[in-house]
């Protein structure tokens, strides 16, 4: 492929990312596909979380993509890449929310009926009203994360969902490490209680 | 169930907050030493911690997506920055001969446009106030007292035209009688 760079793959994706942005900001873009390659998956996954629905998911963090490109001159270095561009997926998919007047949640059962042997909550029993209950619970689940406030899902989601540690969600949402610890703890007590009957 | 529900609807109100940040390992040494002196002895905050690990890890179970749709969705996703870049370096290489001239040449315009606004709108810059010199008779020009004279008299001969100028609001002596 002609857009590839033409240095060695493997040697570019042993690049660190700071090397990778550095490159790019001298104007040989094309290493920006690397980044690509590194962050979709997160990218993608972190969308989903917020928006529940594949396609809107995909153009999100694709759209992150391209401002993470067209603002690559604009990074300085003083955060790690990956916190400047998880704040930039995270503000699309916060703007996604707010456009939308709601987020629109993608029936997780529809994702069990794609990949039944990738049941999420309480799927532990096989038993019809087993089955019937962790429908439910992630129901209850997905419908608590959905009336919580934006800042403590989003505490949630980065912590929980894409294992993020406090310092760096806190330089994602621009905000104090305690700041996010309480938005953690209620987002958590929050999904504990609605889902009690069911643990 | 009930039973239990009630017994699990709180932890303690002091460790509620380090149990969730103990589930994460999100805190300090300190931190976790004092949470677990207290779950040794407190059930209630062992059945809450229980229950962050029965829940938490199954809500964050991401779903499986086949190789096919990574590989679909990194193509896709360069090709749109391919554009993006194709687009930008357009409009650099329309944009790159024009740098070494256009800043000068667009200042020098700049200053010209500012000077001829400023000659205008003092009125310093009047083509009917200036008198052709070709006109005058070299006796005249060589002589300046009656080079004023002269000027002089030009103006008392347009003092008809401002007058006409004027309008309604001429002098009552210059108006015609009747």
């Amino acid at each position: 492929m002609s857009r590839q760079p033409s240095m060695d793959n493997q040697k570019s994706q042993e690049l660190r990312d700071e090397e990778l942005v550095a490159l790019c900001q001298q104007g040989q873009g094309q290493y920006f596909d690397f980044l690509v390659r590194k962050y979709m998956e997160k990218a993608f996954r972190i969308a989903f979380d917020f928006t529940r629905d594949k396609e809107e998911a995909k153009d999100l963090s694709q759209e992150a993509f391209l401002r993470a490109f067209s603002r690559i001159k604009q990074f300085d270095g003083r955060s790690s890449f990956y916190t400047w561009f998880y704040r930039l997926v995270v503000n699309l998919c916060l703007d996604y929310a707010r456009r939308k007047g709601r987020v629109r949640w993608q029936s997780l059962d529809a994702i069990v009926e794609e990949n039944p042997e990738r049941a999420e909550l309480a799927d532990t029993s096989s038993a019809p009203d087993g089955q019937a209950m962790a429908g439910e619970a992630k129901r209850r689940a997905q419908s608590t994360l959905k009336s919580m406030p934006d800042k403590q899902r989003t505490a949630f989601l980065l912590r929980n969902h894409q294992g993020l540690p406090i310092a760096d969600i806190a330089k994602v949402m621009k905000t104090t490490e305690a700041t996010v610890r309480v938005y953690l703890h209620r987002a958590v007590a929050a999904l504990r209680q609605s889902l009690l009957e069911f643990v | 169930m009930i039973e239990r529900k009630q017994t699990l609807e709180t932890a303690c109100r002091d460790f509620e907050e380090d149990l969730v940040l103990y589930y994460y390992g999100d805190d300090s040494e300190a931190e976790r030493g004092r949470v677990e002196v207290h779950i040794r002895t407190c059930v209630r905050c062992q059945r809450f911690l229980d229950d962050l690990r029965r829940l938490l890890p199954q809500m964050a179970q991401p779903e499986s997506l086949p190789q096919s749709f990574w590989d679909g969705y990194y193509r896709e996703t360069v090709a749109k920055i391919a554009a993006q870049r194709d687009r930008s370096s357009w409009w650099r290489n329309f944009l790159a001969p024009m740098r070494a001239w256009a800043l000068p040449v667009l200042a020098t315009a700049s200053v010209a446009v500012l000077a001829v606004g400023l000659l205008i709108g003092k009125g310093g810059w009047n083509p009917q106030a200036v008198r052709p010199r070709a006109n005058i008779p070299q006796e005249i020009l060589t002589d300046a007292s009656q080079l004023e004279f002269f000027n002089s008299m030009d103006m008392i001969e347009s003092l008809p035209a401002l007058e006409a100028l004027d309008g309604g609001k001429t002098a009552p002596w210059t108006r015609p009688n009747g």
